[in-house]
């Protein structure tokens, strides 16, 4: 059910998500205006524990945003215009709710207090439920990298991600990656054995004492780990081009002479 | 985790791709010039006068070079095109440089002593409790620091030169003199200047991230970040906050490189960002930068707009013949903090020293020898320092979650120690071995849970 919920917000932001994804185009003049719509639209969206989101739209945001805007800036160019256009795209979407007052979304949580999760609103069965803590700062994060905000010194953010206990984590996100790995790498050397066996006749036992099957071994447990996804051999051929990249700018002043002075390698 | 710094071939002078560069050690026939390698002390005596040297810019670089060249008994011309030129600059200098420079403490307007690091999610964490009380970061104007610079090196002996350099001529020979070609400015507005020439035995150039000298030579060139920077004029009580406070701010939104700042100048703030990859974009992420400081920015008016390159390595080639280049125009700025005016004044000054030395005080003719001895020095100091640099940008500045373990990581006190020692001293300390393991662990531990974090944040959105 809550997934229900979930997907609902996703579809009031449709043009958001879409706009989001000019950041990263080359696009200067189109990719200010995107901006604007993110404060216009990120009024009071609160969001309760349980995943519902509420959005209340204030069409008076239009002319009170621009104001505060231009009491930072005063030389910026209005693109009010645009706005109104970018605004009728949107209010649509929303749920059209009563006037607000002039605020720029800020995300609210009842169980975010003070710059942190209120581990006491986590409780369930006398424990606290570290994975609704784990969710609860993934859609906080998701929500401030689609809407950023500006930082605040009367509400500092002080969260850190230690205070979620290091078996959580393994339990979460570390157990069924590995379940998945060993499964692979069981898979592996179960057939490579059988196969080995048929050809040469050698069983289990002496292929491990075999220094040939021992490195067969090694490069199947590390393919294993090192390659999950076929963009990862790409992946690492660049990253170890990218280890030695620096290291080549400031050698490359040394190339044009010989062998005469030496210890040039750092 | 995919690499999202895009890998630009390094086509640098030689056009060799980065698997056939050999390590110098190696005999190799990739010489393009004969190699002539003398010291100078064979050199043929500099008869009925001192060596000449021109110093082609008068920044941090130029300013420290003419005065040690100066001192060092050297003719010493500077060429610096305009006087009072406001550079557009963070003007953060370390504290060692006010020791090394002797610099007075009234050029410097502010003392940092605090840092706020703050991270796309917006947590924010306050560094500087390590520091002594005698430490802090200056922050200077640089028409005032560079301005300071070049009267001590005029008053040191060197003749400073109102002019543009245009173009040399190359020697012809060992001996022959480098001509200088440069429009020479009298100081009257708005003239147009008259054309000169200057036969020196040496050059310089410390004229910046667009030099000329590093053309003229064939230096080769370097990727180059834009910083864009707005000077804002804010509120006095908002200022009070930033009294000896500077922020840093991360995040894709503030830049995909780099990050955003607000330092404190000698009356307002200065709130930037800058970026290699994504220049084009750069007047986004200003807004979004200013978006994060809005509430400690609001009332602010903008007094000032600029931007500058900043380099992000060393060029190809840093030196020819009798010509070196020090400063931005080497590309001696770090990555990670973008940092380059101690750099400049430094190499500038292990330059001429190289220098004075090589011609014994300006008795002998130099040669290129004497010049490849600063290159040694130089890197032999400071490579450390710009390769822990490098691999912190690197693995730090990559993504939006790697930026929020380096927020909490600086929440560290054993982190913030060592930052602020490397910073302040330009010297990339030990430390203790324990804490450097447990350090090690706990960066791990935090990239690795926000990479987690991030996993599921995509599996959300979709």
């Amino acid at each position: 059910m809550s997934m229900a919920l979930l997907s609902s917000p996703q579809s009031h932001f449709p043009t958001v998500n879409s706009l989001s994804k000019t950041h990263l185009t080359p696009k200067p003049t189109l990719s200010l205006r995107p901006k604007r719509h993110f404060l216009l639209l990120s009024t009071r969206v609160s969001d309760n524990g349980s995943g519902v989101v509420v959005v209340e739209d204030d069409n008076k945001e239009v002319v009170e945003e621009p104001a505060a805007i231009a009491a930072v800036v005063e030389s910026e160019e209005k693109v009010e215009s645009s706005d109104d256009s970018l605004e009728t795209n949107g209010s649509p979407a929303m749920a059209a709710g009563a006037p607000v007052e002039v605020l720029v979304g800020k995300y609210e949580n009842p169980k975010w207090v003070g710059g942190t999760w209120d581990l006491k609103q986590f409780q369930k069965d006398g424990t606290t439920d570290w994975d609704a803590v784990i969710d609860a700062e993934v859609k906080r994060r998701k929500w401030l990298e689609d809407n950023p905000e500006s930082s605040n010194n009367d509400f500092p953010v002080v969260f850190d991600t230690s205070i979620v206990p290091w078996w959580a984590w393994v339990k979460r996100f570390h157990l069924p990656e590995a379940e998945l790995l060993n499964g692979r790498a069981a898979m592996v050397g179960f057939f490579m054995a059988y196969f080995v066996d048929s050809l040469t006749g050698v069983g289990l036992v002496d292929q491990m004492g075999n220094f040939f099957c021992k490195t067969l071994l090694f490069v199947a447990v590390a393919g294993v780990l090192l390659i999950r996804k076929n963009e990862d051999i790409d992946n690492l051929k660049k990253l170890i081009d990218e280890t030695t990249f620096y290291d080549k700018q400031w050698q490359a002043t040394w190339q044009d002479e010989n062998s005469s002075s030496s210890k040039k390698d750092f | 985790m995919a690499t999202s710094i895009a890998l630009k071939t390094f086509t640098g002078l030689r056009q060799s791709s980065p698997e056939t560069t050999v390590i110098s050690h190696r005999p190799t026939t990739l010489t393009y010039r004969p190699l002539r390698i003398s010291a100078g002390k064979f050199s043929p005596k500099v008869t009925g006068r001192n060596l000449r040297v021109a110093v082609i810019g008068g920044g941090p670089a130029g300013g420290a070079a003419a005065e040690t060249l100066a001192k060092g008994g050297i003719e010493t011309f500077l060429i610096e095109r305009k006087m009072d030129n406001c550079k557009p600059c963070g003007g953060a200098i370390p504290l060692c440089m006010v020791g090394e420079f002797d610099l007075p403490l009234d050029i410097i307007d502010r003392r940092v002593t605090k840092m706020k690091m703050i991270s796309p999610s917006n947590v924010a964490v306050d560094i500087g409790q390590t520091l002594k009380p005698h430490e802090y970061i200056g922050m200077v104007r640089r028409e005032v620091l560079d301005d300071y610079l070049r009267t001590r090196a005029s008053d040191s002996g060197a003749s400073v030169i109102n002019g543009l350099f245009l173009k040399m001529d190359k020697p012809v020979d060992k001996t022959a003199p480098y001509v200088l070609h440069y429009t020479k400015y009298d100081g009257k507005t708005g003239a147009s200047g008259k054309r000169e020439t200057l036969e020196v035995d040496a050059v310089i150039g410390a004229d910046g991230a667009n030099s000329r000298v590093a053309k003229s030579i064939g230096a080769g060139d370097y990727e180059y970040a834009i910083a864009f920077q707005e000077r804002i004029k804010i509120p006095d009580e908002k200022m009070r906050y930033y009294e000896d406070l500077a922020e840093m701010y991360v995040g894709d939104d503030v830049s995909p490189d780099f990050y955003g700042w607000v330092f404190p100048k000698c009356d307002h703030v200065a709130v930037g960002t800058g970026t290699v990859t994504h220049k084009g974009d750069i007047k986004k992420f200003q807004l979004a930068t200013r978006l994060r400081a809005k509430d400690k920015i609001l009332g602010g008016k903008i007094i000032r707009v600029e931007a500058h390159p900043i380099p992000e390595h060393p060029r190809p080639k840093r030196l020819a013949d009798r010509v070196a280049l020090v400063g931005d125009a080497a590309g001696y700025v770090t990555k990670c903090s973008g940092e380059g005016i101690y750099f400049a004044a430094k190499s500038g000054r292990m330059c001429a020293e190289a220098i004075v030395e090589g011609s014994e005080k300006g008795k002998r003719m130099i040669d290129e020898g004497d010049l490849r001895k600063y290159l040694e020095k130089w890197d032999k100091a400071y490579w450390p320092t710009y390769k822990v640099l490098d691999v912190l940008q690197k693995v730090f500045y990559r993504s939006n979650p790697a930026r929020e373990a380096f927020v909490e990581m600086c929440a560290d006190e054993y982190v913030q120690k060592m930052t602020f020692d490397s910073y302040l001293y330009k010297k990339v300390a030990p430390g203790n071995p324990l804490e450097d393991i447990k350090l090690a662990v706990n960066t791990i531990g935090s990239l690795v849970r926000a990479n987690a974090l991030r996993r599921e944040m995509d599996k959300i959105s979709v």
